[in-house]
């Protein structure tokens, strides 16, 4: 996991990608008792193209480079199968942009911070993302303020309500 | 005492332990809890593959496991 970690920094360091962080069951994993995954999602801001496309072909064709090849909708990096979500919307973006610098051992990384985490869930919105939002609302030590802050902006303050026990 | 009420008592009891243990897991390092996803895997990948799911278990280094 670590080397994996070392890869993802080498990748931001030869701007293949602007900004990368760790979300979706790992990154919950982060703050709450260990999830169930057999991915590693990893959130990526990707460098502008001429076009304005947003492709993950350009960090693909990198970890080929690299050695590591593309298996159905992951890239197996150093043992762990990594699956790169481009930031799609606002809320995603601010997520990226607002991630937590932490350490894997010797190793810096980043993860999407629980509130990111939680709201990221109330849109995406399926059977697993409740059960992530449940965990995170019961074990993570979420910022209130920050939170009512997140779910304003993206308009998510009415599902938070639904979804509450 | 009615045995209603030490039933009651004995699963209070253990689901106190149970929130507490989920607590103690919650509060490992990261590269524990990847560990201790990685021994979940394990654990699950032989079910998924007997459903016909291909799973991949991480090969990753792995120390001692939490709690052991």
């Amino acid at each position: 996991m670590e080397k994996t970690l070392q890869i993802l920094n080498d990748l931001e360091r030869a701007e293949v990608v602007s900004r990368y962080a760790i979300g979706e069951a790992m990154g919950a994993t982060f703050y709450v008792e260990p999830v169930l995954t057999f991915d590693l999602d990893v959130f990526v801001v990707l460098p502008q193209t001429r076009g304005g496309l947003l492709t993950l072909e350009p960090l693909y064709e990198a970890l080929r480079a690299r050695g590591y090849r593309e298996e159905d909708e992951c890239v197996h990096i150093e043992g762990v199968p990594v699956q790169f979500l481009p930031a799609y919307n606002a809320l995603l973006e601010e997520a990226l942009a607002e991630a937590r610098e932490t350490r894997y051992d010797a190793t810096p990384t980043r993860v999407l911070r629980p509130e990111h985490l939680l709201a990221i869930a109330l849109q995406t919105g399926r059977d697993k993302d409740r059960e992530r939002v449940r965990l995170l609302r019961e074990q993570a030590r979420l910022d209130q303020n920050y939170l009512k802050g997140v779910l304003a902006r993206h308009k998510l303050d009415d599902k938070w309500t639904q979804w509450k026990p | 005492m009615d045995p209603m009420e030490t039933m009651n008592t004995e699963i209070v009891e253990l689901l106190a332990a149970k929130e507490a243990r989920r607590r103690k897991l919650a509060g490992l390092s990261f590269p524990d809890k990847v560990r201790a996803v990685v021994r979940l895997q394990r654990m699950v990948a032989p079910l998924l593959r007997a459903r016909g799911r291909q799973v991949r278990v991480w090969t990753i280094e792995e120390s001692a496991a939490p709690g052991e």
